[in-house]
């Protein structure tokens, strides 16, 4: 029995200590400048003990005392496009506001640019509230750039602008195209804003696009004119084995064609009724199928002329 | 200024006035004596090539020998009339090489100029037509590609037989060959040193297509034997680019591709009276096949039969055509397509038989946008597929190019207005699956888009409950409140189906065939369809023989009668005498 009760004891001492334990670490590391406005901050503990069923609850007596109050940063990145490729220029602008009650100072922006973007020197320009600001520091590690605005004195609901300049570079096409930048000050929890750049290979891609057409020719130069209706449903078969389906109006298009000499050629059994057409200014259009070289990124066109056909066992 | 546009005025009048008064075209009387071809040389034998040359203005009568001049005389009326006069047996032409074309106006070929045309009956054709004596075709071993390209405006081909003109196939087929190809500009069979830039092939302006061309009872694509030739023409008629002209009475056979095809410009084209049968045996399979600019193009009283895909096929066209009172049977043959295949707006489909096809009969794409197209007062029989068929929002996978997409659901949405098939009119619904028959009548009634006319018909095949519309029974008029009703007359165990049509959007798919009960409910076996044998033309009454009338009795009573008759010396002679 009385090893049960100094159980119990030590359960309650146990569930009291962990009560304070969390008010103190609340409270741990809270930096109070001087002269910031006080603001106050009431408090009460509580503790329950007794066997379980019988337990009794107790407060303490509540305490106030005053605090500070503090000012708190907020951040939004955002960037002039939402996709680039290598070799464009990304313009990221930072908008970083006070959403506190007293001033900010020493503010502190870090951007964590993804891999292949380089920050592009003394291109950073800021502003607050229309009035510009010099950063005190521009420190570049790695891929980590640091603007630090150590004569600033950011007041509340004021507003920060930076804008900088990152270069894509080749290796951006490896990269997540996701960067971080983070504003921090002493005694302020930092804010942190994420921008997602959707990275396309560009001149980098091994990848293009083939477009066509299959249409009925009249007057036989391969092109199609007003009135040389487009024959729905042919088939276009390329050298790797893709094979394609005109749309209604005789047209389609193929994205992600691996770059290279491409081959496509007209499956006549796919238009009955119809043939190549003879080409009487292109010799090189009267072959069976179409050569397009096709470069990496690039845009190439396999057009198809057709003809209402005769003689069709003997081709 | 005002007396200043007034001499303006007046010089113009006044050179008006001078062209009026000089002949624009010189003609001539041509008479070709003779069936040779080759080249142009002044010698005894007019041939076709000179007589072309002659009509064009390329070869003038003073280069022309004494004897050929003979044959050639100035015509007072303006224009060429070519006639033949051909030698016995020496009536086919055997074209070395390809013809010029007749580029000048109010030229005729007239091949019923020969003497003897005419002479023999005409052998079975829709409408008949005389066998043509003279004809034309490649010369053995040649390879000709068009018989007949005409460029000139009121040319008329009349009476000739054209078969055997064909290409053989390059790095890829030629140019159309036909053998009557139609068109200013027409291009050359393929990609050489000598083809004309770009702009020579000028087909935009309507002007400069050939207007009103003739092209009458000839035989296209088979000889005068009416057999098939060894060599199959490509096309008949070519109508690549042309304004009103008009192909009657003629016989278009045999051709690897369609019988009569249009290209860039048909505006105005009258396709009346033919009988075209078997083409499309391997090529184009469609016996009419229109594409391009067709407005006012009219297909009427037409036998199509036996054609390889469709009987007319409009692919594309910008412009509406008239098909009415034809007989397009037995198509199909190749290609299960439907009897007509309609692109396009406003087209009539009127008063036509379709029958034994391996698809639907009228079928109307869903793409590009086709509607108000009337097809109305026609008889389907024997159809692998609805008798009206619209494509049903946008289906336009292989198969709805060809055959339709089949019965289509109610319109569900206003979209269904603008990617289906004339406009996607609701077909009619019967109110009932079955009317009960009260005194001889029956009173028929259902629902349909208000504003739309039905048209009732009798269903005569068994089949299922969309088989084709057999005949027409009447049409009644849809109330604003979308219900229609009427009392026909008609025997118990007859089956009813309906079409609704609204000019504003077009003719519907059929409704599902409702039936005529007896009074008690019952519905009577039918009677077994009789089985035909297929054939192009209508069968033969067959004449019960004629039976000779028995000859009348004849009593004879000889005046002397002789015993012995066994005897070898008494002949009948002396024992009758």
């Amino acid at each position: 029995m009385r090893k049960r009760l100094i159980g119990s004891l030590q359960r309650v001492f146990l569930f009291l200590s962990a009560i304070l334990a969390s008010y103190l670490l609340s409270y741990v590391g809270h930096h109070v400048p001087s002269g910031q406005a006080q603001t106050a901050v009431t408090n009460q503990a509580g503790a329950v003990f007794g066997p379980p069923g019988q337990q009794t609850s107790i407060s303490s007596n509540e305490t106030r005392f005053q605090t500070p109050e503090q000012p708190a940063l907020s951040i939004t990145k955002t960037a002039d496009r939402a996709a680039a490729e290598p070799g464009d220029v990304v313009l990221y602008r930072l908008l970083i506001q006070n959403t506190g009650a007293s001033a900010a100072t020493l503010i502190t922006v870090a951007d964590q640019l993804p891999l292949g973007l380089t920050y592009i020197d003394n291109s950073v320009r800021a502003a607050s509230e229309g009035v510009p600001v010099v950063p005190t520091a521009v420190a570049i590690d790695g891929n980590r750039v640091v603007f630090q605005f150590d004569d600033l004195s950011l007041g509340a609901n004021q507003r920060l602008e930076v804008v900088y300049a990152a270069l894509l570079t080749p290796d951006a096409i490896r990269g997540s195209g996701q960067n971080v930048a983070q504003v921090s000050a002493p005694g302020l929890p930092p804010s942190v804003a994420v921008f997602q750049l959707t990275i396309r290979a560009g001149i980098l891609s091994d990848c293009g696009t083939i477009i066509g057409r299959v249409f009925v020719d009249k007057n036989f130069d391969g092109e199609q004119q007003p009135g040389e209706a487009g024959v729905p449903n042919a088939v276009i078969f390329l050298d790797d084995g893709n094979r394609i389906i005109t749309d209604p109006e005789g047209l389609f298009s193929i994205a992600n064609v691996v770059s290279g000499n491409r081959v496509g050629t007209l499956d006549l059994s796919s238009l009955p009724g119809y043939t190549l057409a003879p080409n009487l200014y292109r010799i090189e259009n009267n072959s069976q199928s179409r050569l397009a070289r096709l470069a990496p990124g690039g845009l190439a066109r396999m057009n198809f002329a057709v003809t209402p056909t005769f003689g069709e066992e003997e081709s | 200024m005002k007396p200043l546009f007034l001499s303006a005025v007046a010089l113009l009048g006044a050179s008006a006035i001078a062209e009026a008064q000089i002949p624009t075209e010189s003609g001539y009387q041509i008479t070709i004596n003779s069936n040779l071809d080759g080249a142009i040389q002044p010698d005894t034998a007019l041939t076709l090539r000179e007589a072309i040359a002659i009509a064009n203005g390329t070869l003038s009568y003073e280069t022309l020998s004494a004897a050929e001049q003979a044959l050639v005389r100035p015509s007072a009326a303006g224009g060429s009339q070519v006639s033949f006069d051909l030698p016995t047996g020496q009536t086919t032409i055997a074209l070395t090489e390809l013809l010029p074309p007749i580029i000048a106006s109010d030229v005729t070929l007239d091949g019923t100029t020969q003497p003897g045309y005419g002479d023999s009956t005409p052998p079975r054709a829709h409408v008949p037509v005389p066998v043509p004596i003279v004809s034309l075709t490649p010369a053995p071993g040649q390879e000709v590609f068009r018989g007949l390209t005409i460029s000139g405006d009121r040319v008329t081909v009349r009476g000739l037989s054209l078969y055997g003109f064909t290409a053989a196939p390059r790095s890829t087929q030629t140019t159309p060959p036909a053998d009557i190809f139609i068109s200013n500009a027409p291009p050359p069979a393929d990609a050489g040193l000598l083809s004309p830039p770009v702009s020579f092939f000028d087909y935009a302006p309507a002007d400069l297509a050939p207007q009103d061309v003739v092209i009458e009872q000839n035989w296209l694509g088979l000889p005068p034997s009416g057999d098939i030739p060894a060599q199959t023409s490509a096309f008949g008629v070519s109508v690549f680019n042309a304004v009103n002209p008009i192909i009657r009475q003629n016989r278009i056979e045999y051709h690897d591709g369609s019988g009569i095809i249009t290209s860039v410009r048909a505006e105005g084209l009258q396709v009346t009276q033919n009988t075209i049968l078997s083409n499309g045996l391997a090529g184009m399979p469609d016996a009419i096949r229109l594409e391009g600019k067709i407005a006012d193009t009219t297909i009427v009283d037409n036998l199509l039969c036996g054609n390889d895909g469709s009987g007319i096929f409009l692919f594309k066209p910008s412009g509406a055509a008239d098909i009415r009172d034809n007989i397009i049977q037995f198509n199909g043959r190749r290609f299960q397509r439907a009897a007509v295949y309609l692109m396009g707006q406003s087209h009539q489909v009127t008063d036509n038989f379709i029958g034994y096809q391996p698809g639907p009969g009228v079928a109307v794409t869903s793409f590009p946008r086709s509607d108000r197209n009337i097809i109305r007062n026609n008889r389907f029989a024997a159809l692998d597929g609805l008798s009206i068929d619209l494509n049903y929002a946008h289906n336009v996978q292989v198969q709805d190019f060809q055959q339709g997409d089949g019965p289509n659901p109610l319109r569900n949405s206003r979209y269904r207005r603008e990617d289906t098939g004339n406009a996607a009119i609701n077909a009619p619904q019967f109110s009932a699956y079955g009317f009960p028959l009260t005194d001889n009548q029956v009173s028929l009634s259902g629902t349909a888009d208000p504003g739309s006319e039905v048209d009732l018909y009798q269903v005569t095949e068994v089949g299922d409950i969309y088989s084709p519309l057999a005949k027409m029974l009447t049409t009644v008029a849809v109330t604003a409140q979308g219900t229609f009703s009427t009392a026909v007359e008609l025997p118990a165990g007859a089956k009813v189906s309906a079409i609704a049509t609204d000019p504003s959007y077009g003719t519907s798919e059929p409704a599902a065939v409702t039936t005529v009960t007896a009074a008690d409910g019952s519905i009577p076996e039918p009677l077994p369809e009789p089985t035909t044998l297929p054939s192009c033309f209508p069968p033969v009454v067959q004449q019960p023989p004629a039976v000779e009338p028995p000859e009348p009795l004849r009593l004879r009573v000889p005046r002397n009668i002789h015993f012995a008759l066994d005897r070898s010396n008494i002949s009948a002679e002396s024992a009758t005498c």
